[in-house]
């Protein structure tokens, strides 16, 4: 057949090639432009601007019980037949993710954002004596390090999670950023007056949650409640206690990130536990080798001997400083207790002989109960 | 509680030219030693620490105190391999009993390293921008209908495209090691950046009228291979979404003004393409790294940009200006200003894309591809169509 010939023959009909640079000039349906499953929608502004709990009204805001969409298909968008599904399992169900403060928690996070480079007094932490400085870097490395690794923790889970939950998606998508935060935050913290880093955490703790595979829920828990509580604690002693305005001004910052974490944890646990209650017993059970790993962490005595130093004002207030954390630990412990009971799960059956020993606290100590209290 | 100054200060001992290390300390620091040694402490961590510093400079006019200005932040102290498999961050001292956690599949420099990404992340830290009170929603009014379907179908397909790039940056975070920090603070930070997005265009699509409409047909056609989301390298990876993917949507988000009809709309596309200059500038300073330290890599990653191309030209997931998509047809109506005027629109529409295969060809020849482009083996009949229909 000659090119002549090829011309002349009619041309096969088939449809439009879509990869076909040329494909434009096939598009001239138009229906695309009645396809809202809600025309009219105005989403109200309130004090807070345009919020996302704003926009979640009429058919947008409706949260079904298990999202079954396999592919990425925004909640509330008009279908389309044929979708290609995604390869990985979401996990689909509004109980294994949502939490009623997510959208509020996600638009408090924007709205109280700030930076380490710029929010910090930095010049106020020059000149501490040598050797709270040195346990000051120490601290500092280890959460530092804690920070790093809870990015890595929050991020590896946030694809899981269904995209019909996109507030909860969005909110943790917050708190990865703010453990990044975190982790340059004492970085900074660490290299400002010492050309090197401390020791690396015990990492035991750090492992548990890493490797934390069983559910989003259970690594909330052990994440976010009973970590969570941990580091809160730890980091209202330093926004008390820390050496100098930067340092008080760093872990205050943080504080409001980290409670922010827990209220999502706490919010979503309970959530969960209501939805199934059935898993009361294992979460309770999990949870005393999740406990392990933090007591086995807080028993290192690096970071103790640091924070102690930190607290005392030097090495020659190290035992002062040791009685503030002991302190700590009673408190974080106790305040963990308290948000499990929130959610519903009473750990006091389940409590290793270790944590208890945590709630028992220093012996009594008038500065210590002063100091303790102030810190909370 | 006060902190005793008994001891001497960092400067004080910079100044004395003093190691903190015991055997070198000074007088009074082995005496605290002592002392702390008799009450039973064991402090050997804090004779760990050697050197000191003078103080690192915290100058708020040139941005306070940033993550690069660091002690360790040479790019030439970065080893080229790592070994760290206990999830510390680079500089931090080891400890012999830490578990090895990190299943890092990054762990070689020039797979993940650029020149600047802690400057990309601190310049994100302090571009944060706020869907709820940074965007003037007051200045919103009625449209005609054809244009605020035009509007909702294009935030719909952009809402759903930002979960992708929020997810697959998100996913490859923890599988980078901390060694390389620098790179995966980027990302975390775009993963900021793509959740604003999509909750922006998700505000803008339910704030005035249209409400979300029909989703991208051709979302996730691609699942098989050589995809965005099926990388399984990162380099690769970030070619098609920073470069191909991220730099098509910000030509259009930097022709926002001329499909924008009040200050609201303005505002969500300018704000949106700074954070996407972010995004781009990273692909292409990362692919610009890897190009000069492993020439032996240059073919592989010519393989993946004939992909990219495609996916450009295409759309699949990622470029609204694409042919045969309803987005299109959208940007045409948002152009030209109304379905009556589609034709005008399919004009500047043209030159969007046009636009959009300039900056490619840019960018790739920044990287230090752009032979591609001379030697024919660039899609370039393909992206010449592309950019002529």
């Amino acid at each position: 057949m000659t090119t002549e010939q090829r011309k002349d023959s009619a041309p096969e009909k088939r449809d439009p090639d879509i990869t076909s640079p040329l494909a434009a000039s096939y598009f001239t349906d138009f229906s695309w432009m009645k396809r809202s499953r809600q025309w009219g929608t105005r989403a109200p502004r309130g004090p807070g601007g345009l919020t996302l709990e704003a926009i979640n009204i009429g058919v947008y805001g409706d949260l079904p019980d298990d999202w079954d969409e396999p592919s990425r298909m925004p909640r509330g968008t008009y279908p389309v037949a044929g979708a290609v599904p995604l390869g990985p399992a979401f996990i689909s169900k509004k109980s294994r993710q949502w939490a009623d403060h997510a959208p509020q928690l996600y638009e408090e996070s924007i709205s109280r954002r700030w930076s380490t480079a710029t929010d910090v007094p930095w010049e106020s932490a020059h000149d501490l004596p040598r050797d709270v400085e040195l346990a000051m870097c120490q601290v500092a490395t280890e959460l530092s390090h804690i920070g790093s690794i809870e990015a890595e923790v929050v991020s590896s889970w946030l694809e899981l999670l269904s995209y019909g939950f996109h507030e909860v998606k969005l909110c943790l998508s917050r708190q990865v950023f703010e453990s990044a935060r975190q982790f340059e935050g004492w970085r900074k913290r660490a290299l400002l007056n010492v050309d090197q880093l401390g020791l690396e955490s015990p990492g035991w703790a750090n492992r548990m949650l890493l490797e934390s595979r069983v559910g989003w829920t259970e690594t909330c828990l052990a994440l976010h409640v009973l970590r969570g509580s941990y580091l809160l604690t730890l980091l209202r002693y330093l926004a008390a206690y820390g050496p100098s305005e930067a340092d008080r001004a760093l872990a205050g910052g943080m504080v409001a990130d980290k409670a922010r974490h827990i209220a999502y944890g706490m919010e979503h646990s309970r959530y969960a536990l209501s939805s199934e209650p059935e898993f009361r017993d294992s979460w309770n059970r999990a949870l005393v080798g999740a406990e392990a790993a933090v007591n086995r962490d807080e028993d290192d005595h690096v970071l103790q001997e640091a924070l102690a130093i930190v607290f005392g004002g030097g090495v020659r207030g190290m035992d002062a400083g040791m009685e503030l954390v002991q302190r700590m630990r009673r408190d974080w412990t106790r305040a963990y207790l308290a948000r499990m009971d929130w959610i519903g799960l009473d750990r006091d059956p389940w409590l290793t002989p270790r944590m208890r020993e945590n709630l028992d606290g220093p012996s009594a100590n008038g500065t210590a109960d002063a100091a303790g209290e102030a810190a909370g | 509680m006060t902190t005793t100054a008994s001891e001497p200060t960092a400067s004080e001992s910079a100044a004395n030219g003093a190691g903190s290390n015991g055997a070198q300390a000074t007088g009074p620091f082995d005496e605290l030693m002592s002392f702390a040694q008799e009450r039973g402490y064991k402090l050997d961590w804090l004779r760990k620490a050697e050197i000191w510093g003078s103080g690192e400079e915290s100058d708020l006019s040139r941005g306070g105190l940033l993550l690069q200005d660091l002690a360790g932040s040479d790019p030439a102290e970065v080893p080229a391999e790592s070994d760290n498999l206990t999830g510390r961050p680079r500089g931090t001292q080891p400890r012999p009993v830490a578990p090895r956690v990190g299943n890092y599949r990054v762990r070689t420099k020039a797979d993940i390293w650029l020149r600047n990404a802690a400057e990309l992340y601190e310049e994100a830290v302090q571009r944060q921008w706020s869907s709820a009170t940074d965007i003037p929603w007051h200045t919103l009014t009625e449209l005609p209908d054809d244009i605020e379907a035009a509007e909702c179908k294009l935030a719909t397909f952009l809402t759903e495209i930002e979960f992708v790039a929020g997810d697959v940056p998100g996913r490859w975070i923890s599988e980078i090691t901390p060694e390389y920090f620098e790179p995966r603070m980027f990302l975390i930070s775009q993963v900021v950046d793509e959740a604003r997005h999509l909750d922006v265009f998700r505000k803008r699509a339910l704030a005035n009228g249209g409400g979300l409409m029909e989703r991208n047909p051709r979302a996730g056609s691609d699942v098989f291979a050589g995809t965005i989301d099926s990388a399984r390298d990162f380099t690769e990876m970030s070619a098609k979404l920073h470069i191909s993917g991220e730099g098509s949507v910000l030509t259009i988000f930097r022709m926002g003004e001329r499909m924008a009809y009040n200050d609201a709309e303005k505002m969500i596309y300018r704000l949106a393409a700074s954070d996407e200059a972010r995004h781009v500038a990273f692909g292409v300073m990362h692919l610009q790294y890897l190009g000069q330290t492993m020439p032996e890599r240059r073919e592989e990653i010519h393989s993946y940009l004939d992909e990219a191309e495609r996916g450009l030209i295409t759309g699949t997931n990622q470029n609204p200006a694409a042919n045969a998509n309803p987005s299109n047809a959208a940007l045409a109506i948002l152009l030209g200003g109304g379905k009556d005027k589609i034709e005008e629109g399919q004009k500047l529409a043209l030159a969007m894309r046009q636009r959009q295969v300039k900056e490619y060809v840019q960018r790739v020849t920044v990287a230090g591809f752009g032979e591609r482009f001379e030697e024919g083996r660039s899609a370039g009949e393909m992206l010449r169509a592309y950019a002529s229909a």
